[in-house]
């Protein structure tokens, strides 16, 4: 008995340990934000707000910020629509080749991310879409889909599938019954899927550095390229600001659907 | 039983004639075709960085030459890269499995109060954009930064070490953005399982070694492949972290494809070095997943 509450003593620590190794390097970026240092020192010396003030009036920041965003969200509903389409044949229908569809849309998964990339930039460039919005939500689609198409297709084998029948055996219009009754269902299930889409696509770095250029570089993408120059605690401040912003998208995921649901 | 029978043979009365094959058929490749389409895309565009990588140039006109492959298996740097890519996989790989799996367990075998705080901790790393995550590491191993202002105002060192520019920082940074992904999927298996076989052991007199070894560690062993693959995928494909934290010592492929396409507009010689990376990925992923089945057969 003694010797299990030991064991359980370890382990405990154990785990804390690990969440130390796991947070750290995500907070140890706060204080620097606030340092009133020219670099990046550690401790910092002073407290001041000047590189948050650097930061925000930066405008190739709020640029790369805007276009982050409206990358996001066109590519979540984009991914959405598509992945909900399939996942719906998935779940609800046996088909020969249903197997090879699935591998199929869920290979951006472990094709090494930095050949994607090369494939992309190859294709995209054959097209003419490098440097284009369009190109940049060809590129974050496939890489989001995966996620919406398993996020989804696990919402929908939870629904019951005689509540659909129900409703069209009552007289709904298959229209009717996928507005009225389909989608409120899984209403959870979407927005899982669309945070899930959000994130991935505003935090992508690798496929969109082979494949943005000048005038189209996302937020991750910009701030890389400041690091490459500058080592000053703007970049800290930046961070400071995503970081809050993932705070709020977990506070928001854990609000609606449960994180543990999310990761299911 | 009786209900869904009731209900089926309403549905039959109200679709007199049911409705032909050829229809669902065609339902089922309406709603797949968006999908469809951008993979069948992913598909040629690796058929097309098969045409380039035999091309004696791109783009250009059409000759095909096997030169590229031949100058990637004769050039030594590039082959100590991919050699290294795959250490760097594989060892990530390992400490991810080691460090995870106690974590799993905590979250999944034993009950308590702080389970629930302890997962949400575990997968906020992965909430966080990648370029804070890895500029935190800097912060951690650089020259002026936590654990040098550390050792040197405890009068251990008078000058900086220099923690970054070597295999481990980046070893480091890529254990720290993959472990979620191991966790994840250890637990997702480990909670599936059947705690009434492990109780049985025991109370058949079992040491908990024993039950370990010949119950738990068999069934979750496909939770730990399936993370394993995930982990292994992602470092090796991955950019940023080897860049930033190997700071140019640790070329692994994902640097030196780049520099192949875009400082040396060497399209041919990049795209041989893309599908050996893939190839190697998929083929070392297959051969493990083959030995995790024979071992779970076992």
């Amino acid at each position: 008995m003694n010797s299990s509450g030991n064991g359980r003593m370890i382990l405990n620590t154990y785990v804390v340990a690990v969440m130390v190794f796991l947070l750290l390097p995500i907070v140890i970026i706060v204080p620097l934000a606030f340092s009133s240092d020219a670099s990046m020192a550690f401790p910092p010396s002073g407290f001041s707000l000047k590189w948050f003030e650097a930061a925000l009036s930066r405008p190739e920041f709020l640029d790369a910020f805007y276009l982050s965003t409206r990358l996001a969200v066109v590519t979540t509903a984009i991914s959405l629509s598509i992945g909900g389409l399939a996942a719906y044949a998935l779940v609800r229908f046996r088909f020969r080749g249903r197997a090879l569809c699935e591998a199929l849309f869920l290979s951006p998964l472990i094709i090494p991310t930095v050949v994607i990339a090369i494939a992309l930039t190859m294709i995209l460039g054959q097209m003419g879409l490098l440097r284009n919005f369009w190109g940049l939500v060809i590129a974050h689609t496939i890489m989001t889909l995966p996620y919406a198409v398993r996020v989804l297709a696990a919402s929908l084998s939870e629904i019951d599938r005689d509540v659909e029948e129900a409703a069209l055996v009552l007289g709904a219009t298959p229209a009717r019954m996928l507005f009225h009754v389909l989608l409120p269902l899984l209403r959870p299930g979407i927005l899982a899927a669309s945070i899930f889409a959000l994130i991935i696509s505003f935090d992508e770095f690798t496929v969109t550095l082979f494949v943005a250029g000048p005038g189209y570089y996302t937020l991750p993408i910009e701030i890389f390229n400041y690091v490459e120059f500058y080592s000053d605690p703007t970049i800290a401040a930046i961070s400071t600001l995503l970081v809050a912003l993932s705070c709020v998208a977990i506070a928001i995921i854990e609000r609606i659907v449960g994180i543990r649901n999310v990761f299911k | 039983m009786s209900a869904r029978h009731a209900k089926n043979a309403l549905v039959a009365a109200a679709n007199p004639v049911s409705r032909p094959n050829t229809r669902r058929q065609l339902l089922i490749a309406g709603l797949l075709s968006p999908a469809l389409a951008l993979g069948i895309a992913v598909a040629l565009t690796f058929l097309l960085m098969a045409y380039v990588s035999v091309q004696e140039q791109f783009p250009g006109p059409a000759s095909f030459a096997l030169e590229h492959y031949l100058a990637f298996f004769s050039d030594s740097y590039l082959m100590e890269a991919a050699w290294r890519t795959i250490a760097l996989g594989a060892v990530t790989t390992i400490i991810c499995a080691v460090l995870g799996y106690p974590v799993a367990w905590y979250l999944v075998m034993l009950p308590s109060r702080y389970a629930y705080m302890v997962f949400i901790i575990i997968l906020t790393p992965l909430l966080v954009s990648i370029v804070v995550r890895t500029i935190g590491w800097t912060v951690i191993l650089g020259n002026e930064g936590l654990i040098n202002a550390a050792l040197t105002w405890l009068g251990i060192v008078e000058e900086p070490v220099p923690l970054m520019q070597s295999f481990w920082s980046v070893v480091a940074g890529m254990v720290h953005v993959l472990l979620p992904f191991m966790v994840l999927s250890i637990s997702a298996v480990l909670s599936r399982m059947d705690k009434d076989a492990i109780e049985a052991a025991l109370t058949l007199g079992a040491t908990p070694r024993t039950a370990f070894r010949l119950i738990i560690l068999p069934l979750s062993i496909h939770g730990v492949a399936t993370g394993s693959v995930i982990v292994f995928c992602l470092t090796v494909g991955s950019y940023l972290t080897p860049l930033w934290l190997g700071r140019g010592s640790v070329p692994v492929m994902a640097l030196t494809v780049r520099q192949q396409v875009l400082d040396l507009g060497d399209w041919p010689g990049g795209a041989v070095q893309a599908l050996i990376l893939a190839v190697g990925a998929l083929g070392l992923i297959g051969l493990f997943s083959m030995a995790v089945a024979r071992m779970a057969r076992r």
